[in-house]
Formats: structure tokens, sequence, C-alpha cells
């Protein structure tokens, strides 16, 4: 084993595997920073480039060296200028964005990159150490127990609530609403498509959230007219200061990543779901929440890294991938002729460590490359807002197209754009509206699924019961929080 | 008569210039492929626009644009009517999108028998595989069954739906179908664990990849039934549902049923034209089609994309869309009770 693993990380190093890598981290790095494009889809399109290549190691290093930088630099794109560079790093807006308004933008750029090499760590971690216990771990989680951890996200929409809780489970119940539009999968009958054939495939998350955050935040930097820190560049605070942030929070951290983890090999669920809780996670008690809290960076920096190792474990372990991107990394890899499986932890031990090293290594050069030129990146929040708006316009809507080049995105997009706004405007929180989207469909198909399975027998499954047991825990645990005396605070005004 | 005589002259300069530049030569075509980049729909696609455009006299530039949604719908309304009727939008449609016509929806904007059919590169049979270690060893089983087995499946509209619905049609079993995964691989997955013990297919996919190549080596599970007319040379020992049907004596109407719904297969994955595309025009893609599946470069490359070709060519393909797409009351009620509606 430990051969396996020293031959991975040549494997990787050794030219031209090593070259590949750079170009994947340069691709990867610019498809982060671009609002809505997203890793599936530019993995779809350097689909065509991999075929050229020979070797497996040098396709994955160019293909998940690229999808490994994309939920690092998407970050970056979220904390700036509070437009989801990821339909996975929406949840850095609500924290990141504000921490840039009051020219902590480095700090927080220091904190989410930092997170975010650690969650890569701890996901990467997660993979080579589950190597033993691979299959059994994945075999865990059948549809009742899906539909449960469905439910315990739900149940997050209380802590995404901010300030109001009944505005949090309002808007969270639209969320659940708009996901029950399209063509529902057990009848085929047709719910909410009002004659559109656009909504028969359900609402797409990347055109929603790119609408609902990053529209109203352009809108408002235009009526401020001035640029996106609202305080002068003095001295911008320093990026070491998040560095040491993400120590001073390590098990915070580390808690994050292995939710991501978690979520990753959870089919389905992956880090657009991972987020949002390690963001409710990390703010949990945190007094100035939705108004710049470092701990709200570091969560969810850390699980959208993380989920990248978690999202391998299945298709290492059965050759089934875990997502829509690995299942085009999958396919790439057949081409190449390697056919990930269960020989994948026998004869190719060395190809999954090296699949592991890539993760590691990609996350640390992306990291370095980040470093150098974050103070710059900085900067850019003292630009005047009128000369930054124009090119923000055109990456959110080039970016919410790419999602199904439909023109119909963008008509989505401007839609959640007006919603975004007056959410904003009347205090009502946007992450419960997209929380509820995301889980939404996921609850419906695994209750209906464990039910046309198991009748209702899974209701009495040991493993439902547990998480039911541990979901209860984590809603009373803020009023037993609140009446071990810790003062409430209330914000009307500061909706996130 | 001098007037007459000038028309014709002026007819055949212009009929000659026009052999000698080519329609295609300078333009760009384009493949509107219904699924998201990297599906398999669209890696045909993709080796197609590679290689016909040296096919096409003109050697025109062949781009392919993805345009997903609603089951592939979205992109055969726009070949049918918004794309120009001059021979430059190819679409790459799903199969079995002449469900929604003879069943009646309304957002179908098409009449399938009048696409101008190009050909299709593969044919694709289905299977249906079960668990070993379930008491299903046969559809004999199955049929017989007092606890029905549960099949996965993904929406009403795929494969791992309407197949053993058709069995239940044809041969009396009654399956149990859970639907609702994410996508084909979450059954199997669930097929790993146990949730359910079935899922129907394409043939292809069971031999290309994992978890199947296991899964066959340990005798993880069995196939059961196969769609084809003939059994596949890999699997010699599975009936065919033609075979079944014989075996149990299925009535007409079934069988009209069965022909109907696996037509889907024989379309395999399909290209099409505009409806008044010019008779000139698709000859000559068809044509170009026809060579392309022939040309050893092109199986060379299939293959190294481990994309099968078996070819069904345009002539074919329209036929069989004028068969299916007209359908007496009775075959279309009862696919329409088949298909959930």
């Amino acid at each position: 084993m430990i051969d396996a693993f020293v031959s991975g990380f040549w494997q990787v190093l050794a030219w031209p595997a090593f070259g590949y890598l750079l170009i994947g981290i340069a691709v990867g790095f610019f498809v982060g920073l671009l609002p809505g494009l997203g890793g599936l889809a530019t993995l779809a399109l350097m689909l065509p480039f991999s075929y050229t290549i020979k070797q497996p190691v040098e396709a994955f290093c160019f293909l998940l060296g690229m999808l490994a930088v994309t939920g690092t630099t998407g970050d970056i794109t979220s904390i700036l200028f509070g437009i989801p560079g990821e339909g996975s790093s929406a949840a850095l807006i609500l924290d990141g964005y504000p921490m840039s308004k009051r020219g902590e933008a480095g700090r927080a750029l220091g904190a989410a990159i930092t997170s975010s090499v650690f969650g890569a760590m701890v996901g990467a971690l997660s993979l080579a150490l589950s190597i033993p216990i691979m299959r059994p771990l994945v075999l865990l989680f059948g549809s009742p127990e899906l539909f449960i951890i469905a439910i315990m996200g739900v149940t997050f929409i209380g802590t995404l609530a901010g300030a109001s809780l009944l505005k949090g489970l309002l808007a969270g119940g639209v969320g659940l609403m708009l996901a029950a539009i399209g063509v529902d999968p057990q009848t085929g009958s047709l719910r909410y498509t009002f004659g559109s054939l656009y909504l028969w495939d359900r609402l797409d998350i990347i055109p929603v959230v790119v609408g609902l955050f990053a529209i109203p935040e352009i809108v408002d930097l235009a009526v401020r007219g001035t640029s996106i820190s609202e305080v002068p560049k003095t001295k911008l605070v320093g990026v070491i200061e998040g560095v040491k942030d993400t120590f001073r929070h390590f098990w915070l951290t580390v808690r994050c990543s292995l939710i991501g983890v978690y979520f990753g090999v959870l089919p389905v669920l992956g880090a657009n779901v991972a987020q949002w809780i390690a963001y409710a996670h990390g703010v949990q008690g945190v007094k100035d929440a939705g108004k710049g809290a470092v701990e709200g960076v570091l969560g969810p920096g850390a699980a959208n890294n993380s989920t990248r190792g978690g999202d391998l474990i299945p298709t290492v372990a059965f050759g089934i991938p875990g997502s829509g991107s690995m299942a085009l990394l999958l396919g790439a890899l057949l081409i190449v002729g390697l056919n990930p499986g269960p020989e994948m932890l026998k004869q190719h031990l060395d190809v999954t460590f090296a699949m592991v090293w890539v993760l590691i290594i990609a996350n640390l050069i992306v990291a370095g490359l980040c470093f150098l030129i974050l103070n710059q990146l900085a900067a850019l929040t003292f630009i005047r807002g009128s000369l930054l708006i124009p090119f923000l316009l055109f990456f959110v809507f080039i970016g919410s197209f790419t999602a199904n080049n439909s023109l119909a995105d963008l008509i989505a997009t401007l839609i959640f754009g007006v919603a975004g706004y007056f959410m904003v405007l009347y205090g009502w929180p946007r992450p419960p509206l997209i929380l509820g989207l995301i889980l939404g469909k996921i609850a419906e198909n695994y209750l209906w699924i464990s039910t046309a399975a198991y009748g209702s027998k899974w209701l009495l499954f040991p493993s439902v019961i547990i998480l039911i047991i541990i979901t209860i825990v984590i809603v009373a645990y803020p009023t037993i929080k609140e009446r071990r005396g810790r003062a409430r605070y209330e914000r009307p005004d500061d909706a996130i | 008569m001098k007037k007459t005589a000038f028309a014709l002259l002026l007819f055949f300069w212009a009929s000659g210039l026009e052999a000698q530049t080519p329609f295609y030569q300078g333009k760009t075509m384009t493949i509107v492929v219904g699924t998201k980049a990297g599906d398999v729909y669209d890696l045909y696609a993709r080796l197609l626009a590679q290689h016909l455009p040296k096919n096409i006299p003109g050697n025109p530039n062949i781009i392919v644009q993805n345009m997903p949604g609603a089951a592939a719908l979205i992109a055969a309304n726009h070949v049918y009517n918004v794309a120009k009727p001059d021979g430059l939008t190819i679409g790459a449609i799903y199969p079995a999108l002449y469900f929604d016509q003879v069943i009646g929806r309304k957002e179908v904007n098409f009449d399938w028998s009048k696409f101008a059919w190009i050909g299709s590169p593969v044919t694709s049979n289905h299977l249906l595989y079960m668990r070993a270690d379930s008491p299903y060893r046969s559809m004999a089983d199955v049929v017989k069954a007092s606890e029905p087995p549960k099949c996965g499946a993904t929406g009403t509209t795929s494969t791992a739906y309407y197949v053993p619905k058709l069995l239940d049609q044809v041969i009396g079993t009654n399956f149990n179908i859970v639907a609702g995964y994410q996508a084909g691989q979450d059954i199997d997955l669930a097929v790993e664990r146990g949730e359910v013990v079935c899922r129907a297919f394409t043939i292809t996919a069971f031999f290309a990849r994992e978890p199947f190549t296991t899964w066959r080596k340990k005798g993880f599970v069995r196939v059961l039934m196969q769609t084809g007319r003939k059994r596949d040379p890999r699997l010699p020992d599975v009936p065919t549902i033609y075979e079944l049907m014989d075996q149990y004596k299925s009535p007409e109407a079934a069988r009209r049923l069965a022909t109907l719904i696996l037509a889907a297969g024989v379309f395999g994955r399909p290209y099409v034209l505009s409806p008044n595309t010019p008779a000139d025009r698709v000859n000559i893609v068809r044509e170009a089609f026809a060579k392309a599946m022939k040309d050893e470069a092109v199986l060379a490359d299939a293959q190294k994309k481990k994309l099968e070709i078996d070819a069904t060519f345009g002539e074919e393909l329209e036929a069989l869309a004028k068969e299916v797409s007209s359908q007496p009351a009775e075959i279309v009620e009862r696919m329409r009770k088949m298909l959930g509606m």
C-alpha cells in the first residue's frame, strides 16, 4: 500500500503528466473565477481534448486537476463581487462579500483559500483512508437514508433564516414549491410548466443562484455609485490575517471539510448542498453572521473543496460515478483505457493514489498562485463600481447561459434577479429559498423511491431512526442553547 | 421561340454553374444535439461533425450545438419548425420522441413521419438484468412471482421504465417499477444495495464499462431478456422478447404494441433534417452519412472513443417513421395506459 502511495505521487509528478496537470489548473482557475460557468460544463467542453492523451494518469491530471481548482477560485468571485463563481460557491457570498464591503477582502480571500486547501486535503485523505472500507461505506446510504438526510438539510433552513425565522421558513417553503416545477418522474405528469418546455426539466440551479445573488449586488453597486469596498483603500486587512483565521478555527474547518466529504460520498447531494450545511454549521451561534463573520467563509470554503474527494469514493469503489462531473470524468477515463471500478482498489491502487495526489497537488499549486495575486485581486474591490458593472453583468449572463445554452436561462436569471432584489430590499433571506429548491427535488424523489421499494417498513430501519434522532437534536440545539441564557440578537434590517 | 431558347440557355448555364460550385461549399452546417455536451448522443454527433464534411461535396464546416431540454423535445421542435429547411441544420434527437406524438402530447410540434431521415450510427437494443441472488432466475419466474421484482428507473420516458412496462403488457409480468432515481448509475448503486433488483438498459453499455464488467465476472446479475429481433452474439443464451411473445402466445395487439415501442431501438441515435429540405440536399447528406459509416477512419475513431457503429440508413428510418406514426386507436390507448397517461 505504501508502495502504491509513493508510486502514485511520482506518477503525477512525471512528465508529461505534470504538464497536463498545470494546463488543467490553468483552465480550472479561470473557469472557477467566471460566474456561472461551472466545472461540469467545462469538463464537457474539455473532453474532446483528452482524447489525444495516451495515459490514464495524464488524462485525469488534466481533467481532475481542472475540476479540483474550480471550487477554490469560484470562492474568490463570490467574495469579491458577491457573484457566485460556481454554483457551489454561493454560500461564501453571505459573509465573504460583506467582508469585502468593509475593506477586508484580503482577509476573506486568505481565509477562503486556506480553508479550501484544508478541505482538499481532508477530502484527499478521506479518499485515501477510506480505501479499505469504501464499499460498505457507500452501501450504507440507501434511499430512505438519503430522504432523511435531505430533510435534515431542510431543517437547516431555520439556521439560514437570519433575523426573521418566519420569513426564512416562508422563503424555504417557496423554494420547496419551486422544486416541484417540471416533469414528475413517478407519473410523468407536468407540474407548473405552463406550456413551457424549458420548465419540463425543473429549474436549473445556476440561473436561479446567479440571479438571486448576483443581480441584486450589481444593482446595489450601481445605486451606491462607489466601489465595492465602502471604506477607502488605506491599507488592506491582510491576507495573512485570513490564513490565521483558519488556524484559529481549526476544528470548525476540519468539521466543515468532513461535512463536504460526507455529502460528496452521498449520491446526488454533493457540493451544492454541502456548502449551505457547512455555512449553517459555521455560523451557528456566531453573532455577526451575515455581516462578515469569517466563520461563514471558512465553512463553505472548506466544504466545497472536500466534496471532490468524497465524490471520487463511489466512483472508485464501484465504477459508479457519484455526480454529473464524475460521470463525465469516468467517460474520459474509459476512452484512455482505464476502467474505474473495484480493480482500482487492487491492481490499480497506485492510480487511485495518483488521484489523491492530483487533488492535493492541484490545490497546493493554485493556492500558491492565488496568494501571489490575492492583494491585486482584493484591490479590484476599490475600483469604481461603474467600471466593474459592465464586465460583471456580461459574465453573469454568459455564465447563466452556459447552463443549458438556452435563452430561457437568461430570462430565469432576470426573473430571479428581480426577485432577489426585492428579497434584499424587504429583508427576506435568500439561502433558504435555494436550499429548498435543491433539497425539495431530492427529498421528494427519495421519499417516493423509499415507499415504492419498502412500503412503510423503511421508517423502522435503525439507520433511519438514528438519522431522525440526529435531525431532532440539530433542530432542538439552538433552543437548548437559548434556554441556557444566550442573548438573542435581532437585526430586522440585514437579511442575508 | 427565341425567348424560350434563351430561357433554356439561361437554365442550362445556371445549372452548369451550380454543378461547378456545390451548394455546401463554404457553408457551415450545424448539428443540433438534444442533450448536454458529454452525453453519448453528443459524442456520436461530434464524431460525425468531424468525419461527415469530407464526404459532402464542397466540404462544409460542421459545428455541434447543444440544445438540451425536455428529453430532446426542444431540439426536435427546433429542427422541425425554427431551423431553415436549407439542409444546413441536422438534428440529433432521441429515438423515442414519437411516443409523445402517438399518445398525443400537445407539446409535440412535429410530425415524426415528415422529418427527412439521415440515419442512425447505431441500433440500441436493450436487455433486462436481474440480481442473481434474487428468486427470479428467468422470465417465467417473474411471470409466476407472487411478489413482483422491483426494477429501478429514472423517469417515465426512460428505457428502464418502458421496457418492463412493455413486458407487463405482452407476457403478463407485473414489475414493480421504482422511478425517481437521478441517473442510470444511481439505479446500479441501488441494485448493489439491494434496494431494487433489476434494470433495463442498452446492451452496448452492459458490455462497455464498470460496474458491469465486475458484475459479469462475479455472476452478480443475470440477463433475463433482450429486445433485438435476433439474439445478440454476446448474449447467446438469453431469449429475445419476440421468443418470449411466441412462448406466451401474446395476442396480436400486444405484438403490435411491442413493435411500436421497440422501434425506438432501431431509430437508435437518429439524425434528421427539417421536413421541407430540398430532396437533392437530403440525398447528399444521406450519402455522406452512409459513406462515413463505412469509412475505415471513422470506424477506427469510433472504436477508440468506445462508440459502437451498427448503422441504419435514411430510407429505412423513413419507412419506419411512417409506420410508427399512424397507429389504430386501440394501440394508442394501450400505449397511453402503459406509459401511465
